[in-house]
């Protein structure tokens, strides 16, 4: 079997806040310590805040600024520039949101720091909602999914915001997933590599949120890669994509079971899924083909 | 009161926060039982030694397979293999070739020359093993290995029993069977070939010369089958045939043999049969597929061109101008509760007539209880014993076929085993007999699978067909040193730990510690959710719910 190889730095500390069994917290485990010591962190609210903070307490063994929920790309760009202009261009800035903070409230700051091309690594924790604060949906949050605020599912589909990112043309946009570690902290090492605006999206099925078991959300992340519904892939300088893993299976029947979200859904609700999910990825691989 | 002007940094990280007190269950590391070795006749650690073959320690694997069996190259090719059938690989592609791994093994160390190492302590108390078979042989190992005189009674000039003059040697070559007996012997085991313990006198003087005596003398009468004349020429019995060298064997019978069972000593008869040139038939009464010879003795035989006539028993035969007219039946074949029991109704209408020149009914054998009457009580067909091999007369212990009607030769190797600790048991009040390994194993639904790759099964080479009948040299041909370890690393080493680091990886809350040969787990910070145990892909961590305090 592959073996898991990052190190373990240090980087992230025990006692955090984040539930047991939460994967957000293991994927900043791999983040933090794959970026090493050199690096700033700027975080939006969102569960990451709670979890790194606490103040006068920090999970995390960088510096954090905690910054507003619409402003977290531009507060990054701010502190990246301060940095450079303390001479210190290497050190790593690294923002850290939700879905909320992205997908929604903080996107108009993204953009601007996508087109302005900052020097930043922006991470987002996609839970496709607002997991924080009770469970709301997002614009993240796919169709048919029951949240605090679509009790009887979401009747429009997700926002696709890897396409609305690439439209920007920034260097590196990649998908990752706390089932595959390996491949999360190589695609953090590659994005740090890189000068411009990277973009990573973690999927992270929320265990509140999604109605996922303690023990589940690896698997549940697993499947959700597995069946395409999560597909792993890159985007380089918005238009060269590279699939991680250019296979899935038939049905995304075993991702959705893991979750209480979904248990409201009809047959005919699932075949609608899956037509989403299956055209999502032919579209995705047909990019993939033309760019290699 | 604080200076409000003091910038009110970050000053402290989170570990003061105890997270774990949120805990209920907290993860329990613990090797438990595997399915392979749950089946396993001699509890042989599968997974344990299967991880050696794969870190490419062989002398390591082969030290922990002769813990429990010092005969790893023979039942690396002759083992009926419960544990490939137990596998939990089976349900993902294929199951592991556990026994092909054994042989692998088991040669390396004929190879190199590998001894086993004399007891540290030798005792003084003696021990006679009667009988040289796999259950004899395996209780002086054992014994030797616990540090007792060993004196083994063999009636035969060679040792080996069944082994021996039961198994061909295109099944189990006579090199690896001498190497693995000799190096048993080389531990300063006592011989006396030769030597019959034929009645209760001869067993009252063994207990006056030992302070214990292990009887594994097998079973060595045939069965004998109703309605066949035994003193005819044409009639030989299968024990005999086998014991016989290829020579002797082509004296015996004539060109067309007619052999009776379903066995694996139906399967041994009739390949030898076909290596002497002769045509053969099987008849057997279980249907076709119910044969109870192991299924690639039947698919060899097949393609050694033997003949097969599933679902019928021979009813009377009779000689007749030089050929032999074997007068059958076709029947219904109902298995019965206990191993050998069964129940047969011919089919009304259905005779038939074989014409043959040699009949060898292979049926299975009897153990010969008549010598030891008025001093061992028997048990049905064979010698009675408690749960601890200890017979109705005290200090004389039997094993294998004689005391036992599961009849493989793996199965005779435990037992010799476990009657040598419950011998130590009785001789040594400090020792204590072999507990029976847990009852609960590592089921398929503890494997996480998703970090196994496909990977098909790497079989051994076999000779063609065409070519094995030409002499008696063996079929099956070992795996490469690739192959081996190809194929070790598809074991999913159930309830054994490999340290692959999942569990430490995955932990949200860095809650475990990699230790030089584990893992610890830290309480203080411990959520208790589980995904330790959930990534693990061979269910050797499980959650164990917190005492109350």
């Amino acid at each position: 079997m592959e073996k898991i190889e990052y190190t373990d730095e240090g980087q992230f500390f025990s006692g955090h806040v984040a539930c047991a069994g939460c994967v957000e917290a293991l994927s900043m485990r791999v983040i933090l310590n794959t970026l090493g010591k050199d690096t700033v962190g700027v975080v939006a609210p969102s569960c990451s805040a709670v979890i790194l903070g606490g103040h006068p307490m920090s999970a995390a063994k960088i510096p954090v600024l905690h910054g507003t929920l619409e402003s977290a790309a531009a507060s990054a760009s701010g502190v990246k520039r301060a940095l450079k202009a303390q001479g210190r261009d290497d050190t790593t800035v690294l923002c850290l949101a939700g879905d909320g903070g992205t997908y929604d409230i903080g996107l108009q700051a993204l953009s601007s720091a996508a087109e302005r091309n900052e020097d930043i690594l922006y991470v987002c924790f996609d839970n496709e909602g607002y997991m924080n604060t009770g469970g709301q949906k997002s614009s993240s949050t796919p169709r048919n999914a029951a949240t605090g605020s679509t009790p009887f599912g979401k009747t429009t589909r997700k926002k696709n915001l890897i396409e609305i990112l690439a439209a920007h043309r920034i260097p590196y946009i990649a998908t990752v997933s706390p089932s595959h570690l390996n491949d999360m902290a190589a695609k953090i090492a590659k994005a740090q590599t890189i000068e411009g605006t990277k973009v990573v999206i973690v999927l992270i099925p929320c265990l509140p949120g999604w109605g996922v078991a303690d023990n589940d959300a690896v698997a549940t992340a697993r499947l959700g890669v597995e069946s395409g519904v999560f597909p792993l892939f890159e985007i380089e300088d918005g238009v060269r994509y590279t699939m991680t893993k250019s296979d899935k299976s038939d049905a995304i029947n075993g991702y959705l079971k893991k979750q209480k979200r979904y248990r409201h859904l009809t047959e005919a609700d699932r075949a609608d899924l899956q037509a989403e999910v299956d055209e999502t990825w032919s579209r995705l691989l047909a990019q993939a083909e033309t760019t290699v | 009161m604080k200076d409000i002007r003091t910038p009110l940094w970050t000053h402290l990280t989170s570990e003061p926060r105890k997270t774990g007190t949120w805990r209920s269950a907290l993860p329990l590391y613990q090797n438990e039982s595997s399915p392979c070795l749950d089946a396993c006749p001699v509890s042989g650690r599968v997974a344990e030694w299967i991880k050696q073959v794969k870190d490419g320690d062989l002398r390591g694997a082969w030290e922990t397979l002769s813990d429990n069996n010092p005969f790893p190259a023979i039942a690396g090719r002759i083992c009926h293999h419960p544990c490939e059938i137990a596998c939990n690989r089976r349900d993902h592609d294929e199951t592991v070739g556990i026994c092909s791994l054994e042989r692998f093994v088991g040669d390396m160390a004929l190879d190199q020359g590998w001894q086993f190492p004399l007891p540290t302590k030798e005792r003084t108390q003696s021990i006679a093993v009667v009988g040289s078979g796999p259950a004899g042989l395996s209780g002086a190992y054992q014994l030797r290995r616990l540090g007792f005189q060993v004196s083994l009674y063999e009636l035969k000039e060679e040792l080996g029993g069944l082994m021996r003059y039961g198994i061909p040697s295109y099944r189990l070559a006579r090199d690896v069977l001498d190497g693995e007996i000799n190096r048993i012997i080389a531990m300063n085991v006592t011989l006396h070939t030769r030597h019959d313990v034929t009645d209760a006198s001869g067993l009252r003087d063994l207990q006056s010369k030992h302070d214990a005596v292990f009887l594994a003398t097998g079973a060595s009468r045939p069965k004998p089958l109703p309605g066949l004349d035994y003193t005819q020429p044409w009639v030989v019995d299968s024990a005999i045939f086998l014991a016989a060298t290829p020579n002797d064997q082509a004296q015996m019978t004539g060109a067309h043999v007619l052999v009776i069972g379903g066995g694996s000593a139906a399967m041994d008869v009739a390949r030898s049969a076909r290596r002497l040139g002769r045509k053969v038939t099987v008849l057997s009464l279980e249907a076709e597929g119910q044969l109870p010879a192991q299924e690639v003795e039947v698919v060899e035989a097949r393609e050694e061109s033997v003949l097969f006539v599933s679902g019928a028993m021979l009813q009377q035969a009779a000689s007749a101008d030089g050929v032999v007219e074997a007068g059958c039946t076709r029947v219904e074949f109902v298995p019965g509760g206990t191993p050998g029991s069964f129940s047969v109704a011919p089919i009304q209408g259905s005779d038939f007539t074989l014409m043959v020149d040699t009949i060898i009914p292979a049926i299975g054998q009897d153990a010969d209880l008549d010598r030891w009457a008025q001093l061992l009580d028997p048990d049905g067909p064979v010698i009675s014993t408690d749960g601890n091999w200890q017979t109705s007369r005290k200090g004389v212990f039997a094993g294998g076929d004689l005391a036992s009607m599961t009849r493989f030769v793996t199965e005779a190797v435990g037992m010799g085993k476990d009657a040598a600790h419950a011998i130590t048991a009785t001789l040594d009040r400090d020792c204590a007999a072999l507990t029976p390994p847990a009852q609960a194993f590592v089921g398929n639904d503890r494997i996480n699978t998703a970090y196994q790759a496909d990977h098909a099964r790497s079989t051994q080479p076999v000779v063609p067909a065409s070519t094995r009948l030409k002499s008696f040299d063996e079929v099956q041909q070992p795996l490469t040193q690739d192959q081996a370890h190809q194929e070790a690393s598809r074991c999913f080493s159930c309830g054994t730990c490999i340290y692959c680091d999942n569990c430490y990886f995955y932990c949200p809350d860095m809650a475990i510690t990699k230790l030089e040969n584990g893992y610890s787990v830290d309480p203080d910070y411990c959520k208790g959710c589980g995904l330790c145990v959930a990534e693990c892909p061979t269910g050797s961590i499980h959650m164990q719910e917190d005492e109350l305090t």
